[in-house]
Parts: structure tokens; C-alpha cells; sequence
């Protein structure tokens, strides 16, 4: 993978930044742009501001500070609280000169500032730190001497690696750890450059030393992989080991082993282990699909102990071929519903086209148990055995028939859906009519030309019974499309009440702006009033749900409201207007606001809109016109929370009052807005004691509701 | 269909969508029948021992996921705020009836102990990186919620740290493990769409927020908040409790001005992960543009388009993503549903068969790999170029124009401005 080895180029590069830069025109314009920036900035380090002004500039200068920033940082080196932000600027700085800063002070300073000054030189990756690193290792206080094992790693040069080497013996007990970690890393970057023999001698050294058996993980991992082929004796002696975490190194180290020869290796160990690891070590081997020895799988799935053959059966499904064919067959239908569940899930699966024909060509011949498995086989892997099918139609057996069913609604063609149609329409064996209805949707919906196959079943309402109309109907409704939009309306207007409660019902939930016009129609021409609010709260479903103009969707918002006559559906429709805010909608809802019964939902809509769009159109006239005068708005008490944990949040509503008794807060969420919830896990309400036009008022929200704070009587 | 099938169709469907790309395989679950105990419960040698880190809210249901799993022992937890302690040792306590679940204020010590084989993390983004890599050392395996990196550096580094130590890894990036996003991404990257022209990714809102150096206020008791434990990696400042919403303190991926706030990282970590997942866990791409009406255009190496953008979704929840082929497209969203361009994607399937929310199968994705050693779906690598591919669109929506990521050098090309946002620098003592 080439993010392995880039890390280590990643880091070269933040060095090696300030040669790249000049290697264009805009770098050049950066370069200066940011010399004018760094001045500013440097005066700002060098004043009285506050040190929270200090640390930001020290994060500014991390983009636009050059050398000139870096005795300015490194002053602050020693400063407790802005080391670290210091630290920020001269890790990202390029040159030495900020090498040299952090070599400096990493002379000189102690305790937790040293660790953080040396952690940055790591990840600078000095070269020219190892003498003072290699020193710093002997510190006697154990995270300064860990912290320069690690940055030792990092730069991981000859030097760097030798010391790291000749301390993993003698270093104290607190430290060997680190000094193992930079081992380790030094041994991996030698890997990654080609150089294993020495990675390999390296992670000996590390397995072989006194330190925690994770350090010993990573070791052994690093001496497998760099010894490729030759190191496959020792991942088997990890296969063999009492201790499962080794065990669990060597499931994982054999995915990444290039090449097949350690699959043969695999397959030996499989044949000798525990059932229970036996399991496991099939999973690996699966993991490995370019070069698993399948025999070997195909094997532990035909006997032995139950979970191994689970794990094996399951691998079949990833890695098999036309010769697991018949073991997973005969699995499928042993009597053990974990073993037949998972063999059936594995011949689904099965790779290889082959699979297709060896099942078509057994259907003539299978005996009572396989043939509906068979047929189960042809629907789930789609294969084109529809003659087959056919035949089993007429079977006596009626899980076979139910069986080919099925796999005629996954695998007929638009010319063949006449057969389900007519299962539906007519069926030979009415217990089979469920099974057929399901088939014929499955199949419905998953062709190609829908206009085709809508028109196909707009033809067969016509033969169908009544409650198969019905059936017909959602059929068409989950097909889509225009020909079955135009047949679901006219069953809505159609005699038959049944037809127009399921026809309208599905309009309702028509998924597309396309049934707006039928929806419109029907919400003033249905037979039923109901029928008729159905379809107009279909109708304002899609004006809310659908990406549309602002034009069009108040035009839509319009023609609801002409036609509707109870509130509900009015103030489903303010609802629209005020989630998708627009001058077109404030126009709407000003307008709604003469409606008898309506005006305080529309009042609100109104505040929301205005509020809303405020910020891009002048809105003032149009609200004094409609009798909404800017207000004076004064919070004189807020609080937000639960019980007795209340949060005072005056400032904050005061700071969003304006001239309309609506205040949005910066989120709609509440604890945002007042910066952390106070009382997690409780219902909270925000009380707002206020003052409008000088009149005194109080009121109580929801927590997230919107905030409109009602004119005092 | 009956449920049993239903689940097996998924389970199955998912298993697939991995195999499509031979990278990485959904590993069955594996409980052997030995382990079982005839009690049904599973045997101690077989249960996976895990330990929580920084169990706020999203933590909570997390951990909620993981007690479902019969074969998890929850033993300890570790926050720095005692309410979440003492609340999580509740939530533990309860389930195994008993006083047993230990806890901590210092990551470290929980990490020290033998008897733990994994670790949920779920702190604030601002410990993620650092408390996953010090977990790998310890020899943990570990679920760590998203994002998981504050920049491009640690993206690399987590990458390389996972596989060094030889430890599972899971990003918190459960929509991997969703039957409806896992089958969109099937049908883009197996082709079916036709050849992959755009991929396009929600990250909402995408700018940073502000977490910076408040004005100090008393510091609480150490028991009660440990403020140094909280800042962590996070350069210091005093303590302020408007701070303490570890949920986005320090995020990452927000510069000077507005910085360490999230920008595309917060969704990004989700929706352009599934994109990545969609264009088959390829590096991440090479070019991204300065944002323009509303979207941000990045592009891969292959021409493809990965396309930020903010408006023009079907209304299909939250998180939603779309995919376009030269032949096809499809789009989904949190709702669980799926719109596409022709019912014929469906290949006779339906909606609301492959739908559904079960969002255990993520962690039991985890538990199931840590069991075996395979790559869960949340893998290193995936999380690394997931990652790469969100800081990188921060950093152009930073500097308001193009940049050109090379990613063999995983340096932006000719470009150092864009390159010294590439890595920060972490509070002592704190490294990767």
C-alpha cells in the first residue's frame, strides 16, 4: 500500500517545504503576501497583548511564519501555557533555523515542555538531533527518555538506528518500550526501502529483548513480512502457539503475505488445528481468494466438526467454484438449520457461471428434497431457466410450486410477465395467489421499460376481480412512471369504492412532482370528499418534499389553498411556505392572513418568511401593509433547562432581538445556540420574560421550537 | 419475505458488496457452538472484553450497540467528566447486575490493563487520532467514532500505526454497514451505473466553527472535570465550560480565523467515505477546486468527480449521496430509501427490502473481525482516504482556491501554503 511508505515521505516533505515553494509563481505570491502578514503578527508576539491574542498568532504564523518568526516562538518554548502553541508554528515553519530553535531549547528546558520540544523534532525529523536525542535517551526522567527513543524512530537514519539498537538491552525497564517502538520504526522504514535483511535482524533484536509483549507483536509481525517466503516457519510457529494473541497475529499477518506459497502453509495448518481455530484460520485463508488452496476448504466443509464446517461453507460463498457445487447441495439440505442456512447463503453467492448450467441441467433429475432448493437456486442467482419454471408450475407439491414462483418474479422478461399476470389474474391453485402477487411485483419492478410493463398491467385490471384490482393497483404505484400514473387516477374517479380508496391512497404517497396535476384534479373531482382531502394533502406533500422554483412551488401552495376548506390543510400549507421562504411565499402567506380562521398560523408564517429572507430583500413594506409595524423588542428575563438547573441565556436572546418579535438564533438547535446543554438527558424549555412596544409579556418553548414571542394583551 | 430472510439477504448482500472489490471481506458471525455455554450465554474465553473512552451521548449509543452483542463483556470506562462515569458504570452495572464496571480518569490506566481486548472510543474529535494510535500501542483493538483525524498527517499516521501494531480498526462510520448505502455503492462501483462520472457527497455547512482560547473561569476539581486530560493533544488555554462540548471542540479541519470547527469533516467523514467506498476505496482525489455556487469540485485521478455540494437533493434524509454513471445513477440518504434512475438497478429487488436501519451490524462487524483478524468495513486505510479527501477540500475552502494533492508524496503539488496545513502539532506530552 502506498500510504505505508508515504508516511515517512510525508514528513520528509514538511522539510523539505521551502525548496518546493519557490518552484512557482504563486508560491512566489504566497511567500510575499505572507512576509507582510508575518510582520504583523510578529508584532503582536512581541507586545503586551493577552496570551489567548498570543496563541492565535502563533497558529497564524504557522502559515505565514519564516525564520524570522522562529527566535520570537521558541522564546515561548518555556511558557507553559504557549509552548505548545508555539510549537505549532515551528513544527510547521520550514528550515533550519527552526531545527536549530528546537535543538536549543531541548538543551535546556525540562519536565513536560522538553517531551513536547523533543516530539517535535521527531516529527521534523532532524537528522542532525540524533547526538543530542541519543542523550536525552539517558535522561532519568522516563518520559523525556521516551519521548527521544520515539523521535529517534522517526528520523530512523544510521545513526538514529544504531543508537536505538545498542540501547535496547540497557535501557531501564519505564524506557525499553519506546526504545522498542523506535526499533521498530526504524526496521519498517528499512523494509519499506528494500533493505529487509537488516529490518529483519533488527525486529530479532526486538522480540528477543525485555519489553511488552505488544512491542513484540509488532516485532514479530516485521520479522515474518521481511523475510517473505523464509519467514513462513515462524508465522507457523505462531499458528501452533498457546498464547492467542499470538495466535491472532498470525491470522492477521498471513493477509498481508504476498505470493501463494504460505496458502499451502495455511492449508497444513487447517488439517491440524482445533475446531475452534480450525474455524478461524479458514476465514483467513478466504481473505486470500487470488491463491486459497480450496480443496482444503472444500474438505472442512464436507465433515468434521460443525464449526468448522459453518466457517468453511461460508467461505465457499467467497472463494468456491463449480466443483463445491455438490458438497454445498448436499449441506443445504441436511437437517441442521445453521449448516443449511449458510450453505444456501454460499450457493447464492457462488462465483462462476458454470454454477448457472450444473443447476439447470439437475432440475430434471432432482429428487423431492433438492428440487425446490434448485429452483430457490435459479431465482436468487438469476439464471434464465424459465421453460424449467414452467414445469414446475404444475407440480403437486406446492412448496415447489411456490418455489418456481418465485424465481419467475426474479428472472422473466418483460415478454414472458404475461405468465405471472396471468398466475395473478387467474391462478391454477388459489393458495398459490399470495406467493404469485409478490412474484409479479418483484418482477414489475425491476424492469427496464416501465411504461411497458404499466401498460401490461393496466390491461390485466381490466380481467382482474376486485380485489386483485386492488393488487394490480400497487403494483403499478411501485412501477411508476406515467402510464401507471394516468391508471391510478382513473381508478380513483372510477365506480368502485374500493378502487377508490386503494387508488387514492397510493396517489397520496406518489414519490414524484409528476402526480401533482392528477393530485389536483382529484382533490376537486374525487368521487368522495375524503378521497378529495387525501389527495389534496398528497398534493402539498409534494409542494413540500420536492425541489421546484419559488414561482412554482407558491403557485402550487395557491391552487392547495383555493381548493382547500378545512384549516388542517391550510396550515399544512403555511408550513410549506415558511420551510422553503421566498418572496413569492411572504406574498402567499400575507395574503393567507385575510383568510377567516387563519390569521395567526399565517401571521407566523409571515414572521418566519420575512425573517428568513430579510437579510436579502426589503420586506418592511409589505409587513406594514399587511399590519405587522416593526415592534420593539426588549428581553427583560431568559432561561433555559430543567427543574432546578436553569441557564441564564438573556445575553444571547438579546444579542438576536430585532425589530420583530421572531428571534432566530445563530442554530435551531437550542444547546447550540446556548453553548452546551445544561442538563443533558432532561426535557428543557426556554422561558422568556419580555417586553413588546413597552407592554410586558411571558412565554414558554419547547426545546428547538421556533421562538415567536406573542404580543401582550 | 420472512425476517430470518431478510436478514440473511443483507448480511449476504453485504458480504458481497466487500467481495466485489477484493479488498476486504465481511466476516461471518463466528460463535462457535462450543463456546456456547448452556445457558446460552457465551463462554468467557470467547467474549470479547471491551472498555469505553469518553462515553458521552453518541458514545452512549454506541455502547448501547455493543451490549446487545452476547458475546461483549463491558468492564470499564474511562472519561474525564465524572457525570459520564458514574452514568456509563450505571448503564454497565445494570446490564450484568452487578457492581463490577471500573472506572477511570485516565485513558492510560484502563489501557494498561491486561484483560481488555478492545476499546470504544467515542471522546471528542480532538482525542480520536491520539487516543486510537496510544490504544494500538497498548495492544487494543479499537471502534473509534469519526471524525477520526484532525488533518492529513494523522490520516497517514493512523493508517501506518494499524498496521505496524497489527490491531483492528473501526472508523464510527456505520453507514458502511447500512443495506441501502452499501447497495448504492455496489451498483457505482461495480459498474452497473456505467462507467463513474460524478460522485457526489452532502458535508452541510461547509465552514468551521470557532473553539479557540475563551476567557478563563474557576476551574472545576480535577474528579470532577479533568480539564488537562480534556485538552489533550488540544494546544492549551484556560478552562471555560463553553469549551466542554467535546463534540466539536477542536475538530480539526478548520484553519486560522475559524478553526479546528469541523468544515466538511463533521458529514464528510460520513458521505465522502461512502463515495470513496462508491469509486472502490481508491486513493483519494487529486485536484480540488475553489468552491463555486455553492459546491466544491474535486476530481480523481481517473476524471471522476467527487462533488461537495449542498443543494439539489432528493429529499432522502439526512447524509444523503449520489452516484452517476455514463448509464445510470442512484441516491440515498438516511431515510433509508433509495431513488434510481431506473427500477432495473433493483435487479428484482425492491426498496424497502434493502432498507432497514440495523445498525449493530457495524459494531458486529468489529467484533467479528477482531475475533478472525479480517478488515472490518471501517478499516484504517478506508478511514485514511476518507480523510485525506475531506481535509484536503478544507484546505482549498481555506485558501479560496485549487489545490493538487500527490498521492505518492501526500504533499500538495508546488503548493507550500497548502502544505503546512497538512500536519499540527500536538500538546506535550501527547504524540502519534
Amino acid at each position: 500500500m502506498q500510504i505505508n511508505r508515504s508516511v515517512t515521505r510525508f514528513v520528509v516533505s514538511l522539510v523539505a517545504i521551502a525548496a518546493m515553494a519557490t518552484a512557482s509563481v504563486r508560491a512566489a505570491e504566497d511567500q510575499k503576501a505572507s512576509a507582510e502578514k508575518e510582520k504583523e503578527l510578529l508584532a503582536i508576539l512581541r507586545s503586551d497583548s493577552p496570551k489567548a491574542e498570543k496563541a492565535i498568532t502563533c497558529k497564524l504564523l504557522a502559515i505565514h511564519g519564516s525564520s524570522e518568526s522562529v527566535s520570537d516562538l521558541a522564546e515561548l518554548l518555556a511558557d507553559e501555557q504557549l509552548s505548545s502553541w508555539a510549537r505549532i508554528a515551528l513544527e510547521a515553519i520550514p528550515g533550519s533555523v527552526a531545527d536549530e530553535a528546537l535543538r536549543k531549547a531541548a538543551a535546556s528546558l525540562e519536565g513536560l515542555l522538553l517531551v513536547g520540544t523533543i516530539n517535535s523534532i521527531g516529527v521534523r525529523q532532524d537528522a542532525n538531533a540524533v547526538d543530542l536525542l541519543a542523550t536525552r535517551m539517558k535522561d532519568s526522567d522516563a518520559e523525556v527518555a521516551s519521548a527521544a527513543a520515539v523521535a529517534l524512530g522517526r528520523i530512523g537514519n544510521e545513526s538514529a538506528t544504531t543508537t536505538l539498537r545498542d540501547s535496547l538491552a540497557t535501557a531501564p525497564v519505564k524506557v525499553r518500550s519506546a526504545v522498542a517502538e523506535g526499533c521498530v520504526l526504524c526496521a519498517e522504514r528499512l523494509h519499506a526501502a528494500g533493505k529487509s535483511d537488516e529490518a529483519a535482524e533488527i525486529y530479532d533484536e526486538v522480540r528477543k529483548a525485555e519489553v511488552p509483549q505488544q512491542r513484540i507483536i509488532e516485532a514479530t509481525r516485521g520479522a515474518i513480512l521481511a523475510r517473505n517466503e523464509e519467514g513462513i516457519p515462524l508465522l507457523q510457529e505462531l499458528f501452533h502457539s498457546s498464547d492467542k494473541k499470538m495466535f491472532q497475529l498470525a491470522l492477521g499477518t498471513v493477509r498481508e503475505f504476498p505470493g501463494g506459497t504460505v496458502d499451502k502453509a495455511l492449508a497444513t495448518e487447517l488439517a491440524s488445528a482445533t475446531p475452534d481455530r480450525a474455524a478461524l484460520i479458514i476465514q483467513a485463508m478466504a481473505d486470500r481468494p487470488e491463491t486459497v488452496v480450496l480443496a482444503a476448504v472444500l474438505q472442512a466443509a464436507s465433515d468434521g466438526p460443525k464449526e468448522v464446517r459453518l466457517s468453511a461453507l461460508n467461505a465457499l460463498g467467497r472463494v468456491g467454484d463449480a466443483t463445491c457445487l455438490s458438497t454445498l447441495l448436499d449441506a443445504a439440505i441436511e437437517a441442521d438449520t445453521d449448516l443449511s442456512l449458510a450453505a444456501k447463503a454460499s450457493l447464492a453467492e457462488l462465483p462462476s457461471e458454470k454454477v448457472d448450467a450444473q443447476i439447470v441441467a439437475l432440475l430434471p433429475k432432482a429428487d423431492a428434497k433438492s428440487y425446490p432448493l434448485l429452483i430457490e437456486l435459479v431465482g436468487q442467482r438469476r439464471i434464465d431457466a424459465v421453460p424449467e419454471l414452467l414445469g414446475a408450475l404444475d407440480h403437486s407439491d406446492d412448496k415447489v410450486r411456490s418455489a418456481a414462483l418465485a424465481a419467475l418474479g426474479e428472472t422473466v422478461s418483460l415478454k414472458r410477465l404475461s405468465i405471472l399476470v396471468s398466475q395473478v389474474v387467474a391462478p391454477k391453485h388459489p393458495e398459490d395467489a399470495a406467493v404469485a402477487q409478490q412474484a409479479l411485483k418483484a418482477a414489475s419492478v425491476r424492469m427496464p421499460d416501465r411504461e411497458a410493463c404499466a401498460a401490461e398491467l393496466a390491461v390485466a385490471l381490466d380481467r382482474a376481480s376486485g380485489a386483485t384490482k386492488s393488487t394490480l393497483l400497487e403494483i403499478l404505484s411501485d412501477v411508476g412512471g406515467t402510464k401507471a400514473l394516468t391508471t391510478l387516477g382513473a381508478a380513483a374517479k372510477s365506480a368502485d369504492p374500493e378502487l377508490q380508496d386503494t387508488a387514492s391512497r397510493l396517489l397520496g404517497k406518489w414519490n414524484g412532482v409528476d402526480a401533482a396535476p392528477v393530485l389536483l384534479d382529484l382533490a376537486k373531482t374525487a368521487p368522495a370528499e375524503k378521497y378529495q382531502v387525501r389527495a389534496l394533502r398528497g398534493y402539498i406533500g409534494l409542494a413540500r418534499k420536492f425541489t421546484m422554483s419559488d414561482p412554482d412551488r407558491a403557485e402550487m401552495c395557491q391552487k392547495a389553498l383555493d381548493i382547500s376548506r378545512q384549516p388542517a390543510e391550510q396550515k399544512l400549507v403555511l408550513d410549506v411556505l415558511a420551510l422553503h421562504p421566498s418572496a413569492e411565499a411572504l406574498t402567499l402567506a400575507i395574503s393567507a392572513m385575510q383568510t377567516p380562521g387563519l390569521k395567526q398560523d399565517a401571521t407566523q408564517a409571515t414572521l418566519v418568511i420575512a425573517q428568513k429572507i430579510g437579510g436579502k430583500v426589503d420586506v418592511s413594506e409589505q409587513l406594514a401593509k399587511a399590519g405587522l409595524d416593526k415592534v420593539k423588542v426588549e428581553i427583560v428575563k431568559a432561561e433555559y433547562g430543567a427543574g432546578s438547573t436553569q441557564k441564564d441565556v438573556t445575553a444571547v436572546l438579546r444579542k438576536h432581538v430585532g425589530d420583530l418579535p421572531l428571534i432566530a438564533l445563530t442554530s435551531s438547535n437550542y444547546n447550540t445556540s446556548f453553548g452546551g446543554d445544561p442538563v443533558p438527558g432532561n426535557v428543557k424549555r426556554l422561558r422568556v420574560q419580555y417586553r413588546l412596544n413597552g407592554k410586558a409579556g411571558e412565554a414558554s418553548f419547547a426545546e428547538n421550537d421556533l421562538i415567536i414571542l406573542p404580543m401582550p394583551k | 419475505m420472512s425476517e430470518t430472510r431478510k436478514q440473511l439477504h443483507r448480511r449476504r448482500f453485504l458480504k458481497s458488496a466487500l467481495t466485489a472489490t477484493g479488498a476486504a471481506v465481511m466476516a461471518p458471525t463466528i460463535i462457535p457452538s462450543s463456546a456456547l455455554g448452556r445457558d446460552g450465554a457465551v463462554a468467557p474465553s470467547e467474549r470479547v472484553v471491551i472498555g469505553g473512552i469518553g462515553i458521552g451521548r453518541r458514545g452512549t449509543y454506541d455502547l448501547s450497540c455493543f451490549l446487545e452483542q452476547p458475546d461483549v463483556q463491558f468492564v470499564a470506562v474511562c472519561d474525564v467528566k465524572e457525570a459520564r462515569r458514574t452514568a456509563v458504570k450505571k448503564i454497565a452495572d445494570t446490564q450484568y447486575g452487578n457492581q463490577n464496571c471500573a472506572t477511570y480518569r485516565d485513558f492510560r490506566e484502563l489501557l494498561d490493563r491486561s484483560d481488555i481486548d478492545g476499546v470504544l472510543i467515542a471522546t471528542g474529535p480532538n482525542w480520536h487520532a491520539t487516543a486510537a494510535m496510544t490504544a494500538a500501542k497498548a495492544g487494543k483493538d479499537m471502534y473509534c467514532e469519526k471524525p477520526v483525524t484532525k488533518n492529513i498527517s494523522q490520516s497517514l499516521i493512523l493508517a501506518e500505526t494499524m498496521r505496524r501494531t497489527g490491531r483492528v480498526f473501526q472508523a464510527g462510520t456505520q453507514r458502511r454497514n447500512l443495506p441501502h448505502f452499501a447497495f448504492a455503492c455496489e451498483l457505482a462501483r461495480t459498474g452497473k451505473l456505467g462507467k463513474l462520472t460524478k460522485v457526489y457527497a452532502h458535508p452541510m455547512g461547509m465552514q468551521a466553527l470557532m473553539s479557540g482560547w475563551l476567557p478563563a473561569e474557576p476551574e472545576p476539581d480535577q474528579e470532577v472535570v479533568d480539564w488537562n486530560m480534556y485538552l489533550g493533544p488540544a494546544a492549551w488555554r484556560p478552562f471555560n465550560p463553553k469549551l466542554l462540548d467535546g463534540f466539536n471542540f477542536e475538530k480539526g479541519g478548520g484553519f486560522v480565523g475559524a478553526f479546528n470547527g469541523g468544515g466538511v469533516l463533521e458529514w464528510g467523514s460520513h458521505c465522502v467515505d461512502l463515495c470513496q467506498w462508491a469509486v472502490g476505496d481508491c486513493l483519494p482525489p487529486v485536484e480540488y477546486n475553489a468552491p463555486k455556487d455553492g459546491q466544491l469540485v474535486a476530481r480523481y485521478e481517473n476524471g471522476t468527480e467527487l462533488i461537495f455540494r449542498e443543494t439539489g437533493w432528493i429529499p432522502l434524509g439526512s447524509c444523503p449521496v449520489r452516484f452517476e454513471g455514463e448509464s445510470g445513477w442512484v441516491e440515498a440518504g438516511d431515510s433509508g430509501k433509495l431513488v434510481l434512475s431506473s427500477p432495473a438497478l433493483l435487479a428484482g429487488r425492491t426498496v424497502e427490502e434493502i432498507g432497514g436501519y440495523p445498525a449493530t451490524f457495524h459494531v458486529r462487524d468489529f467484533l467479528d473481525c477482531v475475533k478472525t483478524r479480517s478488515q472490518p468495513k471501517g478499516n484504517a486505510d478506508a478511514a485514511c482516504n476518507a480523510h485525506i479527501a475531506c481535509h484536503a477540500a478544507n484546505i482549498a475552502l481555506h485558501l479560496g482556491r485549487q489545490v493538487k494533492y500527490d498521492n505518492v508524496t501526500h504533499e500538495f503539488i508546488d503548493d507550500e501554503a497548502a502544505n503546512r496545513l497538512r500536519s499540527e502539532a500536538l500538546r506535550e506530552p501527547w504524540r502519534l
